[in-house]
């Protein structure tokens, strides 16, 4: 009963975008309010229709129906609740209803309280957002529909069960969170847009779309940070981002949408640059289309995609159409959006986030061009040729640290021109630090890599920057108030938008830190029997037993082996526990059971001791091991969590201050 | 278009170029690999130094080694064609019979040395439905 009830809620949400079509068709050439009002209702009817559909499907996810074909694949009566919940996005034709639910939720939000406030843009919005809606609601309808009943001659005793590598807290909330930020996009599209059509790229228009676009980077860089903290704790290659073309995706609109940011601040303080900036926007929801594309398309081998149901062709001319729109709209509205002022300083605070600009463009171009390269060698001349890692790091290293050093240099510049003596005394105590910092590298490391000298250089210069305009600030409105909680407060409340800034960049310089330990890192595989121990890279390994145990909904073996320092007398470090599990180990049929590798990691700031029990042999009683000391790795999740902080001090209160402009 | 616009979409233009330049040079194998299928390496009398292959993992061919667990031989193949794949290392937990696969490294004598062995991320995981009748 109640799967048909959200069945049916689809179908009458398409039913709904085809009237809101019709009103819209018919404001158009009446211009009678009414139509646009009725048009405004139907697409929140739309939004309220998906959300019911959406609860009737994971009611049935929580009751187990598996007369549903999405429920019985992905779940079963051993699934715990809490992954029933999860599993509403695990599977294509769940993620896409999911993806609308996001979108309804940004949707009403946006009807609700932006449009509220800038009404010139509801004609266009409204007419963006019934062909978006359309075209997933088409989807979710006509090709893969949650909803849709197992075939008559097969009766299920019991679901698949979910993936035991998406039984893990972190990959349950990954997905979410980087789809608000994925679907989030949307709305930056829609408002870009529906503003040029309207012709209101305004003041009005950049001060509200900055306050969305903050929110959804913060959703965006927190789930692509979750992304790798999961890699890194469940996949058990030791690394957290490996340049493939699904996490290339998530990156690519990051990028983007890194770049409108800073090259809003331009059009929001001096009104210039309002063509670059639509097309920023823009393209950020195109980039993330376009991800959506390569990874439900299988056009492009990834370890992630899946070509069971193929979409590719579907999201392709969807991007494509979405491309001609906004190409259209933006070559007949361009002479209106020129601006008569230019940038014309080298060292001036325009010229840095333009040179931010750059560096981000050129990052996004490396990586769509490694990510289509097999599609591109392909056509070129029938070679499907694929880009390894190192082609993104060679690349990406060196403009990462120049990016580095730019936030840095970014915040001593001032607007329109900085004098020689400001550039001098501004930059000064950076240099200096930074010197000293390279120097003590120098005599500190034993093996001299180039990169990790510079970067090392790099972080300090730009933590002393920002701390000193940090300090400088708080300088101030010490000397205003002469009370220190009082200035603390100040601070605390004002100029949110910069301080906030500023943070996140000592979050991105303390991402760094855990890149330079990437240099470093060392692995070994080696195999050992119980007694034994083993050296390698200034410690000791030894293994003291394997033991067996059937649990709950697995059976594992579990190994127990101490780290010892070598360097240190063999003084004990730890014991790691890597365990080797069998999950569907009561399956008569051998082929449905599915071996896991639980990791074990001991985690320090300056290294992880990162475990992988790879194999075991019962008849010798010999265990194999994968090792990995992974320096710095730590510092990647405290950068992320400090980057994730800053942003939310950014928008927090300026969204609760001046409510309406969100 | 005034001198720093100007600069800045020079130096975009050189790094595109120098990104192009790079992905074409063919012979460095930490960059490119080259896609081939199985019918395309059988054919192939040369030795490769830098192959790239994806396809299943044959039934009943996965052989382990006696002596070192982390050895293994087993067969990949797409259709008809059947290719001997030898790696040594820590395999993928996904790793069994009819896996769907990617093999990098060397092929020589119809044989691949994979120096890289992956199996397709399970992050969606669409298994057949049992029936109760099979069970």
């Amino acid at each position: 009963m109640i799967s048909q009830i959200g069945s049916l809620a689809l179908n009458i949400a398409s039913g709904l975008i085809l009237s809101t079509f019709f009103f819209l068709f018919y404001y158009r050439f009446t211009k009678n309010k009414i139509f646009i009002d009725l048009s405004e209702r139907a697409i929140i009817a739309t939004c309220l229709s998906i959300i019911l559909s959406t609860i009737c499907l994971l009611n049935e996810l929580l009751i187990s129906n598996f007369n549903l074909q999405y429920v019985a694949q992905y779940t079963s009566y051993e699934t715990p609740m809490f992954f029933k919940v999860t599993s509403l996005w695990a599977g294509q034709a769940g993620s896409l209803l999911f993806w609308s639910f996001i979108m309804s939720i940004y949707s009403l939000i946006y009807i609700l309280s932006t449009l509220k406030r800038i009404k010139e843009l509801k004609y266009a919005s409204y007419l963006i957002l019934a062909f978006i809606f359309g075209f997933f609601l088409a989807l979710s309808n006509f090709i893969a529909n949650p909803f849709e009943p197992v075939s008559l001659d097969i009766i299920v005793q019991n679901g698949n069960g979910l993936n035991p590598l998406l039984q893990n807290v972190t990959m349950a909330i990954h997905p979410p969170i980087l789809y608000l930020g994925f679907v989030g996009t949307t709305i930056i599209f829609v408002m870009t847009l529906s503003a040029l059509i309207a012709n209101e790229i305004n003041h009005k228009w950049i001060s509200s779309i900055r306050s969305w676009a903050l929110i959804i980077w913060t959703f965006l860089s927190a789930g692509i940070i979750l992304g790798g903290y999961w890699a890194y704790n469940e996949l058990g290659w030791g690394g957290y981002w490996a340049w493939d073309p699904v996490e290339n995706s998530s990156l690519m609109p990051w990028l983007m949408l890194t770049a409108f940011i800073h090259s809003s601040i331009i059009q929001e303080k001096r009104g210039m640059l309002k063509t670059w900036n639509v097309l920023l926007a823009s393209s950020t929801y195109l980039f993330v289309i376009l991800g959506t594309f390569i990874t439900r398309s299988g056009i492009i081998s990834s370890v992630h995609s899946f070509t069971a149901e193929s979409l590719g062709p579907l999201f392709f001319t969807f991007l494509l159409s979405l491309i001609l729109l906004t190409g259209f709209w933006f070559f007949k509205r361009y002479h209106l959006l020129k601006s008569r002022d230019k940038i014309e300083s080298f060292t001036s605070r325009e010229g840095g986030f333009l040179y931010n600009n750059l560096i981000l463009l050129i990052m996004c171009f490396i990586i769509l061009w490694g990510t289509l390269f097999p599609i591109i060698s392909e056509a070129w001349d029938g070679n499907k040729i694929y880009i390894g890692a190192s082609y993104f790091n060679q690349l990406n290293v060196p403009i990462g640290i120049v990016l580095l050093f730019l936030m840095g240099i970014g915040p001593l510049l001032s607007w329109k021109n900085t004098s020689s003596s400001t550039l001098i005394s501004n930059f000064s105590i950076p240099m200096i630090l930074s010197f000293i910092s390279g120097l003590l590298y120098m005599i500190f490391t034993d093996e001299f890599k180039i990169y990790p000298f510079i970067t090392s250089m790099g972080i300090v210069f730009t933590l002393t920057s920002i701390i000193g305009e940090l300090q400088k600030s708080f300088k101030s409105s010490y000397n205003n108030n002469n009370s220190l909680s009082k200035a603390i407060l100040q601070l605390l409340s004002k100029n949110r938008h910069k301080n906030g800034g500023y943070i996140v960049h000592i979050g991105i310089t303390l991402l760094f830190v855990g890149f330079v330990g990437r240099a470093f890192e060392v692995e070994k595989e080696f195999v050992l029997s119980p007694g034994k121990t083993i050296y390698f890279a200034n410690h000791e390994f030894r293994l003291n037993n394997v033991t067996s145990e059937e649990r709950d909904n697995h059976y594992a073996f579990i190994s127990d082996m101490d780290v010892l320092d070598a360097n240190n007398d063999n003084a004990y470090i730890t014991t790691l526990y890597p365990e080797k599990r069998i999950y569907f180990h009561r399956n008569p049929d051998p082929d449905k059971r599915q071996p896991h590798s639980e990791l074990d990691i001991y985690r320090t700031m300056s290294k992880d001791i990162y475990s992988i029990f790879s194999s075991y042999d019962p008849q010798k009683n010999e265990a194999y091991f994968k090792i990995m000391i992974n320096p710095l790795v730590n510092w990647v999740w405290i950068g992320g969590i400090v980057i994730i902080f800053g942003a939310l001090f950014a928008f927090w209160p300026s969204s609760r201050r001046d409510h309406g402009t969100v | 278009m005034n001198k720093i616009y100007t600069s800045l979409i020079l130096v975009f233009a050189l790094a595109v170029l120098w990104t192009i330049y790079l992905t074409n040079i063919k012979e460095d194998k930490n960059i490119t690999t080259r896609y081939y299928t199985i019918k395309e390496l059988i054919l192939e009398d040369q030795s490769l130094p830098n192959v790239k292959v994806g396809g299943l993992v044959k039934p009943n061919s996965i052989n382990i080694s006696e002596s070192n667990r982390l050895e293994v031989w087993f067969y990949v193949y797409q259709g008809q064609d059947s290719l001997k794949v030898y790696y040594n290392g820590t395999r993928p937990d996904l790793f069994k019979d009819d896996a769907e696969v990617v093999v990098a490294g060397t092929f020589d004598n119809n044989l691949i040395v994979a120096t890289e062995l992956q199996t397709k991320c399970a992050s969606r995981y669409e298994g057949d439905l049992k029936n109760i009748n099979t069970i």
